[in-house]
């Protein structure tokens, strides 16, 4: 159990960070602007680094940050659904089927801002199929709802391999940096605040539901909780996360899996905690990472997947080994 | 004050039928053991009653209301289970995990208080846990996970608990403590219990009331003075069974084949 005062002083310490990081990004870049300058360009949005703050950076900065709270908000419920820490927002299938989607449209040829409601749609199609696929009767299986997840992202993969072969040459750098997971071309769409907000209030609501429902399905329904009702809306709240993140930013790795395990080190398994604490900290974690990547080899810009996977799989390592040495 | 009924049911597993038309009646004050070889339903009974399965046949009332028909909520607020197994997967506080009992409790926005948190150091005293409450579960031995799930049905203070091998990995003092535990609390007639257990002698010693199912649907019930005996002990375990007196009634031993 953590103190309220340290809960309250963890929450605003990871919110000023965020901010913090969303200002510092729309500072940092090609043309890194000092203090004066940046405080020019944000109270003069006419100006020419007013332009560069507001319609660029800032929007770019606001994405990364929701994207990574999505995916890390995922990667918890992900795992409680599951109950194996080491499960991602992406294990299921849905960044599949959305990626399908999206690669299809660039394929073919629409338009790049058609691409993100394709992504949708084709998530929506993978969590259909699971869903249908993975109910039936008798109790709850996750061994079941893991296989069928696990087998349909195969197939979309193979899907995905398919339209890289046949596709036309001047997409393909496209496409791969969409399958890797890149901020490039992100803009911050307002819907998918709306359905941040919601779905965390959602998950909020009934985080001590989970935290029991955490401890396996037949001792949750022992303390009470209808588990199976449960189970299927944490799976469609999870699969709603990742499809928006993936429509808006492409397959970024790493974010889902190593925030939660992350912040479960830090602040513990109670999710009255780890989910803010999580949501907040994976904002900024993608943040840092896309203003890494746009600057480490510039002017080249990195999808932020490379980074996020650069990062995250020392860290990651890292983690687990402590863990080992800790038994 | 809650009693909890077994009315014409058929134990199943795997289709064979192990208990048929078992009719029982647990009461406020009664502690029943059950006994019973391995593999012969004791478990799938347990589960049963806690309404986490159905009877192949027959039904399991709370207070002559079908446990299905009740929502699970109210029903955790009635009756607790202690799992034959704990696995505890998420890194959690020992705290934190005993006041999960708490949960039937508590309303849906709301907080564990203070009055919660006195329950949960209570019963982490009562099972000889006090000082681990920031211990991570992950790292207790399987005895103390043991203890610190039963401190958590304590704290969940149902009326009827119900336990599967509740003294499986406890050594010699803790299982005789959790053991009068249990008999205190159901002897003040506040609660009843409903233990599976596979030692007779413990059965002998604490509880009021004896179930032995032997697997072919037979089964029988009453008290533990009329149940155990060597032939009906025998018959159970198709193993030679010696009787001992002691100074607080028979004890049973298997005698040497």
């Amino acid at each position: 159990m953590m103190p309220t005062a340290t809960r309250r002083l963890l929450f605003l310490m990871l919110a000023s960070l965020s901010v913090a990081s969303i200002f510092a990004a729309s500072a940092i870049g090609s043309v890194t602007l000092d203090w004066n300058q940046w405080l020019m360009a944000i109270t003069h949005v006419d100006s020419d680094h007013g332009e560069l703050v507001w319609r660029l950076r800032l929007p770019r900065a606001a994405a990364a940050w929701t994207v990574g709270a999505l995916l890390s908000l995922s990667g918890c419920l992900m795992q409680v659904l599951l109950r194996n820490p080491l499960a991602d927002p992406y294990i299921l299938g849905v960044s599949g089927g959305a990626s399908f989607a999206a690669l299809l449209g660039m394929t073919i040829g629409v338009s790049a801002g058609l691409v993100p409601a394709l992504a949708w749609a084709g998530a929506l199609v993978s969590i259909l199929i699971v869903f249908s696929l993975a109910r039936g009767e008798g109790p709850w299986s996750g061994t079941r709802l893991l296989l069928t997840g696990v087998v349909t992202a195969s197939g979309w993969a193979a899907l995905i391999s398919l339209l890289l072969t046949l596709g036309p040459d001047s997409s393909l750098r496209g496409m791969l940096f969409w399958l890797i997971g890149d901020l490039s071309y992100a803009r911050l769409p307002y819907w998918a605040i709306v359905i941040l907000v919601f779905v965390f209030l959602a998950c909020f609501a009934m985080a001590r539901s989970l935290n029991v429902l955490a401890m396996g399905e037949t001792t949750a329904r022992l303390l009470g909780e209808p588990t199976r009702k449960l189970l299927w809306l944490v799976y469609l709240l999870a699969s709603i996360l990742t499809a928006t993140a993936v429509s808006i930013a492409g397959n970024i790795g790493f974010v889902g899996l190593i925030v939660p395990h992350l912040m479960r080190l830090l602040v513990g398994s109670d999710h009255r905690v780890l989910l803010p604490a999580a949501a907040m900290f994976g904002g900024l974690f993608l943040v840092l990472s896309d203003t890494l990547a746009r600057t480490v080899l510039a002017p080249r810009q990195l999808p932020v997947g490379v980074v996020t996977a650069l990062l995250g799989v020392p860290l990651f390592l890292m983690l687990l080994n402590r863990a080992r040495v800790k038994q | 004050m809650s009693v909890l009924t077994c009315s014409k049911v058929d134990v199943q597993i795997a289709g064979i039928r192990v208990a048929h038309d078992l009719d029982l009646e647990i009461e406020p004050g009664q502690f029943w053991g059950l006994l019973g070889p391995n593999g012969i339903g004791k478990t799938t009974l347990l589960k049963c009653l806690a309404g986490l399965e159905h009877p192949a046949a027959g039904e399991v009332l709370l207070e002559s209301r079908d446990l299905n028909a009740l929502p699970r909520k109210l029903l955790a607020r009635h009756i607790g289970m202690l799992q034959q197994h704990t696995v505890y997967v998420f890194d959690s506080s020992v705290i934190q995990t005993v006041l999960t009992g708490r949960h039937p409790h508590l309303a849906y926005w709301e907080r564990e208080g203070a009055k919660d948190l006195e329950k949960a150091r209570e019963a982490l005293k009562a099972v000889g846990l006090e000082g681990f409450s920031a211990r991570s579960v992950t790292g207790l031995s399987g005895g103390e996970a043991r203890r610190l799930a039963f401190a958590a049905l304590l704290v969940q203070e149902p009326e009827i608990m119900l336990l599967d091998e509740p003294t499986n990995h406890l050594d010699l003092r803790h299982q005789v403590e959790i053991m009068g535990m249990i008999h205190r609390r159901t002897h003040r007639e506040t609660c009843s219990a409903f233990a599976a257990l596979h030692d007779i002698n413990l059965a002998a010693r604490y509880c009021s009331h004896v179930l032995m199912l032997f697997g072919d649907g037979d089964w029988c019930a009453g008290r533990t003075g009329d149940m155990l005996n060597e032939t009906s002990l025998e018959r159970l375990y198709h193993c030679p069974v010696e009787r001992i007196e002691s100074a607080n009634g028979p004890r049973f031993h298997p005698s040497a084949v």
